[in-house]
């Protein structure tokens, strides 16, 4: 349902203002348009191999960005699951926060099969902590739960922005097929760093709604945050290498 | 001030993972890049001399004379090319005591890394061959070395750093391939990795058997592989069926608590 919904947002924001737009396409624009299609056609670029670093690099993005969604996903559920007969006016915001952890953690699921990365081989465990964390805190309050959620995205977006400053600063290849061989970044990692841009923001969107529904007022809220947040920072290291 | 933060890529990413048989890469989309003049874990290229002589030894000497410096010597002299090539060829691997020379190492290498790859050459993504038939492929590729398996399967099991750095991870990557280039599900939890530890082993114990088997044309190690193909989807399928129904179980039997509870 998330999926159709964020499509369809796309679609609007990439439509035109005007409705009468595509009435008003002349035949000269009709060609233009077909030429500037054959020109990106031949010229599609070829880059040098990505060296082994970097493969190892996108190897452990994907599999701690898969692992960190389902942990989400999973903190979420928890959270959900206790929360929401006592509390009904959470409900939806908690279902719309989860959905959107859901459509991340399916594209990151498609990335790994797709690249053949391995998955983290926590996995269970993963699954298991995430829905204590999401339940555990839940069970303090709703504040609490919304102050674990504050602490993990505020996790989750500077682990992203760190990710991003890797992957658009060290990603330069050498075009081989322009004349002048000169550098550019593949069409995949574009893709990948637009993705986690997109997430990131989404995330820090959910740090926003946390603070919005009182997670400051969380009881051992220190206690609570910076306890989380030392989880988190855990859990992203050894889902980077295990 | 957060430029100070920045992690360059360099080598020491790579050697956080010690274990070869745990390290992986990931996969670019190969449209973007020129294509890569080696195959990863051999250092020269597939029409380089070291590959000509190996295929060469492996096609005309190892199906009679085995795995042994004495084929690679007889195709370095039936290619016309210097005798001190042994030592070049041998020159990715580290000599030891307790193994066979370098060079015959990087022969069997060869013979692995080359049948992988010859595996899954013609396939392309939405392909409808199932993991069985790559399977079934694959042994077929050994008939011509049957007589030697058992001298390979000595060299391979051999435990030492050849055994972890070569023949595990070379099974393992056999394993992936199989389980991507054909038409089975792919898992985003452990059974990503029971599955290739499954098909992983279903592979070494038909090649074990194929050792002794003395069926015409191999008949019957090839019912023995399918065999245990269709006995590993089996299991997997009774695994999936009972967490279904325990899942089921569990929701339900919450669902009922719940229930009372708000009756009250």
């Amino acid at each position: 349902m998330l999926r159709t919904s964020l499509y369809n947002q796309s679609q609007l924001l990439s439509r035109p203002f005007s409705v009468l737009a595509p009435l008003k396409a002349t035949v000269k624009n009709g060609n233009k348009s077909v030429k500037a299609g054959k020109h990106a056609e031949a010229k599609v670029p070829k880059y040098e191999q990505l060296s082994e670093a970097q493969r190892a690099y996108l190897d452990r993005v994907i599999r701690v960005d898969q692992a960190g969604e389902l942990g989400a996903n999973y903190i979420y559920a928890g959270q959900i699951f206790v929360l929401s007969r006592k509390y009904p006016h959470l409900r939806p915001t908690l279902n719309h926060m989860r959905d959107q952890e859901i459509h991340h953690h399916n594209t990151f699921n498609a990335l790994q099969i797709k690249n053949r990365v391995r998955p983290s081989l926590l996995t269970p465990f993963w699954k298991v902590g995430a829905i204590a964390m999401g339940m555990g805190t839940a069970m303090i309050s709703p504040e609490a739960a919304m102050a674990c959620t504050e602490a993990v995205e505020t996790v989750i977006g500077g682990h992203y922005n760190a990710q991003l400053r890797v992957l658009t600063n060290q990603f330069d290849l050498e075009d081989v097929s322009s004349p002048e061989n000169k550098k550019g970044t593949p069409q995949e990692v574009k893709s990948l760093i637009d993705t986690i841009k997109l997430f990131r923001d989404q995330e820090l969107e959910h740090l926003d709604t946390a603070i919005k529904h009182d997670s400051r007022r969380a009881v051992p809220y220190k206690v609570i945050t910076e306890g989380i947040k030392g989880i988190c920072k855990i859990a992203i290291w050894s889902a980077e290498r295990i | 001030m957060v430029m100070s933060s920045f992690t360059p890529l360099n080598k020491s990413l790579l050697r956080t993972t010690q274990f070869k048989c745990l390290r992986r890469l990931y996969h670019p989309a190969s449209n973007e890049y020129v294509n890569p003049t080696t195959i990863s874990p051999l250092t020269y290229s597939m029409d380089s001399i070291q590959s000509k002589i190996l295929s060469h030894s492996l096609k005309e000497y190892v199906p009679t004379s085995g795995f042994n410096e004495k084929s690679i010597l007889k195709s370095i002299n039936d290619l016309g090319y210097s005798s001190s090539m042994m030592s070049v060829i041998g020159a990715s691997n580290s000599p030891s005591f307790a193994h066979s020379s370098p060079a015959v190492l990087e022969l069997i290498k060869y013979n692995l890394v080359s049948k992988r790859i010859e595996l899954t050459k013609d396939t392309n993504d939405n392909t409808t061959t199932t993991l069985k038939e790559l399977l079934l492929k694959r042994l077929e590729m050994d008939i011509p070395i049957s007589s030697q398996l058992r001298g390979l399967f000595a060299q391979l099991a051999t435990p030492g750093k050849f055994m972890f750095d070569v023949s595990l991870p070379e099974l393992f990557q056999l394993a992936d391939d199989m389980i991507f280039f054909s038409n089975e599900k792919d898992h985003h939890d452990m059974a990503w990795y029971s599955k290739r530890l499954a098909v992983s082993m279903a592979y070494v114990t038909s090649k074990m058997f194929m050792i002794q088997d003395t069926s015409n044309n191999f008949q019957m190690t090839m019912d023995f592989a399918s065999d245990k193909v269709d006995r590993v989807m089996n299991l997997g399928e009774y695994y999936n069926n009972v967490e279904e129904y325990a899942w089921f179980t569990l929701m339900n039997s919450i669902n009922l608590v719940k229930s009372q509870f708000s009756r009250m």
